[in-house]
C-alpha cells in the first residue's frame, strides 16, 4: 500500500459530480428536434434531410478548422454545433440552393459563436443570425411550397429552376397580416393544418404538435425550464386575442399561435442557454419581451414574420435581464428585519 | 413550516453501509495523535517521551486562549513527539503513542457524581471541555464555546442528524443502536441552556431512525422529532434553522442569532458519555466506503489511528484506489497520504477507484445553463460569480454576494460545462479577505 500513496489523486471538493453533461443535454436537443425533422421529410420531402445534414456538417467542420487553425481545443464532441446545425436547417426553405447552408453555417459558427469566445460566451443565437444573414438573399429565404403536393426529394434542386415560382405558395401569416384566417382564403389552411404542420412554410417551423412534444420531452429531462416558451406564447396569445385584427378573435389567435415559428422559437430557440437569462424571473420578463416584440412586427412590420427578430432584440438585453432579477440571496433583504 | 428549502441538488445517496452495525476495531499498534484536531489554540503537550499512559488521560492541553484537551486514545507508551501532517495536509505537533495492549483506563475516569438537576450550566460546560468535546459532523468547532455562546441566547436546541453528504452512514447507525445517549445528551444540553425546546433532525431516508426516536420520545414534550427531506445540503446549519424555524441567516450572522443553537448527533452521544461514564472523547464513528474498499463498513475508531489501518480493517483495497477522501464526498478533503491519522472531526473515509476518482476536463465551458442558479442554496448566481472572479473582478463580484457562499459545492456537482464554479468562487473570496485586511491595516495606519 505505502507504494502507492503517490498515485493518490487530490483535488478539491465535491468529488461527486451530476452525469448531466453538455454532451448528454445537447443529445436530449437532438433527440427532441427529430420529430419534427421527420415530418418534415414527409411533408417537404428528402431534401429536408439533406440540408439538415450539410447544415450539420458544415457547422461540425466549420467549429473544428477554426479551433484547428488557432490551435484551441476541440469542442465539436459537446455537440452544440450539431445543435446550431439542425436549428439553422430548421429556418431554411425546402428550395434553398445548396451553397447557402454552407455559407450560413459559416455565420453561424465562425462569426457568431467562435469569435465571441465558443460556447456559452456567443451574445446572439448563431441559427437566427445566419437565418438573418442569409436574407440577404430574399428571393431563396422566402420561397415556399405547398406542402405535400410539393415535396422534393432530390440533393439538388429540379433544373428547370424557372417552374418554381409557379410552386410557391403563400404562408399563412401572410394572410393574417392582412387581417384574414387562413382557412377562409381559397384554398386555405384550416387552424389544424397549422397545428399539425400541413402547411407551407421553413422545414423546422411547421408542426407546432411535434414541436411541442420535443419541448415536453426536454421538460422531463430537466434540460429545460417552461418560462420562456409560456411567457414567450402567452405574451402573443394575449395580445392577439385582446387587440385581433378582423372580428373573429380566438380564431385569430389560434392561428396567430400556430404560424410561422412560433413555437419553434419560443421552446427551441429563445431559450437557447448561453444567449438567455438565468433567472426564473429573468426568463419570464425575456419571453414577455419576446412576444411582444413578436406581435408588433407581425401587425406592424414590413414582413409577415417577427420571431426571429424579436429573440435577437432580446438576446442583447440578456446580461442586464439577469442584472435585474438577480435573486435576493438567502438571508437578505426580505429577511432582514427578523 | 417548511419541509425544505429552495435550492439544493439531489444526489445518488450512496448509503451502503447504513445496514451496517458500528463495530469497533482493535486499537492498532501505534497511535498518532495531533494537538490540534479543530478551531481554538492548539495544545501543549503534557507528557515526555517514554512516559506509560494510560486510556483517556490528559496528554495535551491549551494553556491560554480558548481551546480544549486531548486524551491519550490507548495505553502503553509516548514513543515520540513530532511533526507530522494531518489528512488537510497541515503539519502539526503529533504526539505517538505505542499500544501496549493493557487498555488500562486512566483512574481519572469516572461518572459525573452530582444529578443533573444539581447541576449548573458552569459545570456541564467544564465537563464538556475537559473531555475535549468538539462538533463531530465535521466542522469542528469546540462544543463547549458553542454552549457557552448560546446561553441566554438560544432557545431552541437542534440535533442536527440531517446526514446529508453522500455515503455517510454513521449518524444513521448512531441513532439507531444508541438513541438514548443522544436523547440523554439532548437532555443535559437543555439544562445547560435552561430551556425546554429541543428538535432532533433528520432526513426521510432515515425513517426507522425517526421512529425509533419518536418511540422513545413518546413521554417527553421538550424533545421533538422532524423529519426533512432528503436533499443536499440539508445539515448545513443555514437551511436547517430556516425549514426549522422559518429564518434565514444573514451573512455574518450565528445561528444564536436566530435563538438556536446546534449540535450533532454523536456530538450529543458524547456530551452524555462524557457525563455518564467521564470518558472523554478518544475514539469516534468513521464511515468507511468507496468502490475501492473491499468490506465498507461504519467503524468505532480509536483517535490517531491511521487511515490505512482502519482500511486495513476493512478488508483493505479490492480495487486500486486512485482517490482517498477524508469526510464526505461532496465537501470532504482529498487526502495525499494514508498515513494521516483519524481525528475528533473525520466523519467519513472514501476510497474511489479511478471510475470514480476521474478528475473534470482542465477545458471547462460554461454554457450558462443556469442549473448552478437553480441548485445555490443561498440564492446566488454561482456562474457569475465564478465568471467575475476568474478576471479578478472583486468589485463585481461583491454586488454579487460572493461572501454569502458557504461553499457547499452545490453548483459544481450539478454544472454540465465541469466548470470548478466553487473552486473559483474559493479563490476569489480567499482575494478578497486578503484585500481587506490589506485595506484595515491601511486603515490603522493612516489613524496612526
Amino acid at each position: 500500500m505505502t507504494n502507492k500513496q503517490s498515485l493518490l489523486t487530490v483535488s478539491a471538493s465535491p468529488h461527486l459530480h451530476s452525469p448531466v453533461t453538455t454532451t448528454t443535454i445537447m443529445s436530449d436537443v437532438l433527440i427532441a428536434l427529430t420529430p419534427a425533422l421527420i415530418w418534415a421529410c414527409y411533408v417537404f420531402g428528402m431534401r429536408s434531410l439533406y440540408i439538415t445534414l450539410v447544415c450539420v456538417a458544415s457547422c461540425i467542420g466549420f467549429e473544428w478548422l477554426y479551433e484547428f487553425i488557432l490551435k484551441k481545443p476541440f469542442t465539436i464532441t459537446d455537440l452544440s454545433a450539431a445543435v446550431t446545425g439542425v436549428l439553422l436547417a430548421f429556418n431554411l426553405p425546402v428550395t434553398i440552393p445548396m451553397w447557402m447552408p454552407v455559407a450560413g453555417s459559416f455565420f453561424a459558427i465562425v462569426i457568431v459563436k467562435q469569435l465571441f469566445g465558443g460556447i456559452g460566451r456567443n451574445v446572439l443565437n448563431p441559427a437566427l443570425a445566419a437565418r438573418v444573414f442569409m436574407f440577404s438573399w430574399p428571393s431563396d429565404m422566402n420561397h415556399f411550397v405547398t406542402p405535400v403536393k410539393d415535396r422534393y426529394h432530390g440533393f439538388l434542386l429540379p433544373k428547370a429552376e424557372e417552374g418554381m415560382d409557379a410552386v410557391s405558395a403563400a404562408t399563412p401569416l401572410s394572410y393574417l397580416k392582412e387581417g384574414r384566417i387562413p382557412a377562409d382564403a381559397e384554398n386555405g389552411y384550416t387552424t389544424l393544418d397549422l397545428f399539425i404542420g400541413n402547411v407551407p412554410g421553413v422545414i423546422g417551423e411547421v408542426s407546432a404538435l411535434l414541436l411541442t412534444i420535443g419541448f415536453i420531452y426536454l421538460l422531463i429531462r430537466k434540460v429545460t425550464t417552461w418560462h420562456i416558451p409560456v411567457a414567450f406564447i402567452g405574451t402573443v396569445a394575449l395580445l392577439t386575442l385582446v387587440f385581433p385584427k378582423g372580428t373573429a378573435a380566438v380564431p385569430f389567435m389560434w392561428n396567430q399561435l400556430f404560424s410561422g415559428g412560433l413555437f419553434l422559437g419560443a421552446m427551441f430557440m429563445a431559450n437557447d442557454y448561453a444567449t438567455s437569462p438565468v433567472t426564473g424571473n429573468g426568463k419570464l420578463l425575456y419571453g414577455v419581451g419576446c412576444g411582444l416584440i413578436t406581435v408588433f412586427i407581425r401587425y406592424f412590420g414590413s414582413g409577415a414574420e417577427g420571431v426571429s427578430y424579436s429573440i435577437l432584440v432580446m438576446n442583447l438585453l440578456v446580461f442586464y435581464i439577469d442584472r435585474l432579477t438577480k435573486p435576493v440571496r438567502f438571508g437578505g433583504k426580505k429577511h432582514a428585519k427578523q | 413550516m417548511p419541509y425544505t428549502f429552495r435550492g439544493g441538488i439531489h444526489v445518488d445517496e450512496h448509503k451502503n453501509t447504513k445496514k451496517s452495525q458500528i463495530r469497533r476495531m482493535p486499537a492498532p499498534a501505534e497511535v498518532f495523535i495531533p494537538m490540534n484536531q479543530h478551531i481554538g489554540v492548539p495544545c501543549k503537550p503534557v507528557v515526555a517521551v517514554g512516559e506509560t499512559v494510560a486510556r483517556g488521560q490528559v496528554i495535551g492541553v491549551v494553556e491560554a486562549g480558548l481551546g480544549c484537551p486531548v486524551h491519550a486514545s490507548v495505553s502503553g507508551v509516548v514513543k515520540e513527539i513530532l511533526v507530522k501532517h494531518d489528512a488537510q495536509g497541515r503539519d502539526l505537533q503529533t504526539i505517538v503513542i505505542e499500544n501496549d495492549g493493557l487498555n488500562t483506563l486512566c483512574p481519572d475516569i469516572k461518572p459525573f457524581e452530582k444529578a443533573l438537576t444539581e447541576t449548573s450550566a458552569e459545570e456541564i460546560v467544564e465537563v464538556i471541555r475537559a473531555a475535549g468535546l468538539c462538533g463531530m459532523g465535521g466542522a469542528g468547532f469546540p462544543s463547549y464555546m458553542k454552549l457557552q455562546g448560546a446561553i441566554g441566547k438560544a432557545d431552541k436546541l437542534i440535533i442536527n442528524g440531517a446526514e446529508c453528504e453522500p455515503f455517510l452512514s454513521a449518524d444513521h447507525r448512531l441513532l439507531l443502536e444508541n438513541p438514548a445517549a443522544v436523547i440523554n445528551g439532548a437532555k443535559i444540553l437543555l439544562k445547560a441552556l435552561a430551556i425546554t425546546d429541543a428538535v432532533i433532525a433528520v432526513e426521510d431516508n432515515k425513517l426507522d431512525a425517526a421512529n425509533k426516536l419518536e418511540e422513545l420520545l413518546v413521554d417527553d414534550d421538550m424533545i421533538k422529532v422532524r423529519v426533512l427531506k432528503t436533499k443536499y445540503p440539508q445539515g448545513d446549519e443555514r437551511q436547517l434553522i430556516y425549514v426549522l424555524t422559518g429564518k434565514q441567516l444573514q451573512a455574518g450572522q450565528l445561528p444564536a442569532d436566530a435563538g438556536c443553537v446546534i449540535f450533532n448527533v454523536e456530538t450529543c452521544a458524547a456530551i452524555y458519555n462524557a457525563f455518564a461514564h467521564g470518558m472523554p472523547i478518544i475514539e469516534r464513528t468513521v464511515t468507511v466506503d468507496g468502490d475501492a474498499v473491499a468490506m465498507p463498513k461504519n467503524v468505532l475508531v480509536p483517535i490517531g489511528t491511521r487511515l490505512s489501518d482502519v482500511i486495513e480493517f476493512c478488508g483493505g483495497f479490492k480495487k486500486e484506489p486512485a482517490k482517498i477522501v477524508n469526510g464526505g464526498p461532496m465537501m470532504g478533503r482529498a487526502v495525499h497520504d494514508l498515513n494521516a491519522p483519524v481525528t475528533k472531526t473525520t466523519a467519513g473515509i472514501l476510497a474511489f477507484s479511478a471510475k470514480f476518482a476521474k478528475t473534470r476536463s482542465e477545458h471547462y465551458q460554461c454554457i450558462r445553463c443556469g442549473k448552478c442558479v437553480e441548485a445555490c442554496p443561498m440564492h446566488l448566481m454561482p456562474l457569475y460569480l465564478a465568471s467575475f472572479g476568474r478576471k479578478d473582478d472583486l468589485d463585481q463580484c461583491m454586488e454579487y454576494d460572493i461572501m454569502s457562499c458557504v461553499e457547499c459545492g452545490c453548483c459544481t456537482y450539478t454544472c454540465p460545462g465541469q466548470v470548478p464554479i466553487v473552486q473559483q468562487i474559493q479563490i476569489a473570496k480567499g482575494k478578497i479577505r486578503e484585500k481587506q485586511a490589506a485595506e484595515k491595516a491601511a486603515q490603522k495606519e493612516a489613524k496612526k
